[in-house]
């Protein structure tokens, strides 16, 4: 479980620092892929394969498709690319003047040290990062590292797993005291003897989404409320 | 030995770097998917305490609660992402871009 913990956690910062630094949003969104893989071995190594599984199916499965999809309809550009003035080329002009000076100053002096091609591009394909941000987001991490320094001391190791729960799912037959700790079986007695009125509203809160999803993303339809009127000129876009 | 405080450290990390993708970027779609990283921090927090709470005692439904709360926070996840990205449909479809500061209208 410890070789487990290790790789997933590595996995997951790893795909947490592509999200966080590439500029290509489908880019981070395979980093984020890659996050959700990582947290999916770090349940697994909790001993929760069901939320593993679960992860997986969601996260990694539907959640990254939309993401897609919707990348895919919009444009990636944002201000700042657009704003970018026509000379500018990002990290190659400041490293290779000489590059992007046109075709009158081809000639290379022969020792002069260039940056190599593709050292220029990886950095160009980086969002530098924001000062502000990482001040605040450092600050909160180091809020947290001292809450989990002042835990107390019980909390340097996990308890032994409880032996695994008496009760079979369907009829008090010969299985008595299959259901092992995070195993299908006792999730979903916990969701239906536990908190069954939970399940419910969030299974309706599923369905007012997708109700509103459809409702905000369609156009405008003569008579139907609610629609996004944004004139027919628009609409070929 | 796998140690909580160590568990939770990790969920820490990718709380923050999720919060720092949510202040730096202005792509919609970005903030987004940094949203849905710190989200997934919560749940390996909510899970970590799962497994620390399920000694003797606590009974089956008791121990299991993290991970059940975990499941609903990945379906309120998927209804927000939903939400969220018909969202940014619409709004690129009235702005023809995915930009954060082109739907400032509230701003006042």
């Amino acid at each position: 479980m410890e070789v487990l913990f290790i790789l997933s956690a590595l996995i997951s910062l790893a795909g947490t620092l592509i999200l966080i630094t590439q500029k290509n949003p489908v880019y981070a969104l395979l980093g984020l892929l890659i996050a959700f893989g990582g947290s999916a071995g770090v349940f697994k190594a909790l001993d929760a394969p069901f939320i593993a599984v679960s992860q997986i199916i969601i996260y990694a499965g539907a959640l990254a498709v939309m993401f897609l999809f919707v990348l895919m309809f919009t444009d990636t550009r944002t201000q700042d690319d657009r704003l970018k003035l026509p000379g500018a080329v990002g990290s190659r002009a400041v490293f290779n003047p000489k590059e992007s000076g046109g075709p009158a100053k081809a000639k290379k002096k022969k020792n002069e040290f260039q940056v190599p091609a593709a050292v220029t591009a990886a950095l160009d394909s980086i969002q530098l990062p924001k000062p502000m941000a990482m001040v605040l987001s450092l600050s909160l991490l180091v809020c947290f590292t001292a809450a989990i320094a002042k835990l107390p001391a019980e909390f340097n190791d996990f308890g032994p797993l409880p032996a695994s729960y008496s009760g079979a799912m369907f009829a008090p037959s010969s299985e008595d005291g299959v259901l092992a700790f995070g195993s299908t079986a006792a999730v979903s007695k916990t969701i239906f003897e536990g908190f069954p009125l939970a399940f419910e509203v969030v299974s309706l809160l599923i369905f007012a989404a997708l109700l509103g999803a459809v409702l905000l993303a369609r156009r405008h339809l003569a008579g139907i409320p609610g629609t996004q009127d944004v004139g027919k000129e628009r609409d070929h876009a | 030995m796998l140690e909580p405080k160590v568990v939770l450290f990790l969920a820490a990390v990718l709380f923050s770097a999720g919060l720092y993708g949510v202040l730096s970027r202005r792509h919609l779609i970005m903030l987004l998917m940094s949203l849905e990283l710190m989200l997934n921090a919560v749940n390996i927090a909510l899970v970590t305490f799962s497994r620390y709470w399920a000694g003797e005692g606590v009974g089956m439904i008791g121990a299991h609660s993290g991970q059940f709360f975990t499941l609903m926070v990945m379906a309120v996840a998927a209804a927000e992402v939903g939400i969220g990205l018909a969202i940014i449909v619409a709004v690129y479809r009235r702005k023809h871009t995915a930009d954060s500061d082109a739907a400032s209208e509230l701003k006042g």
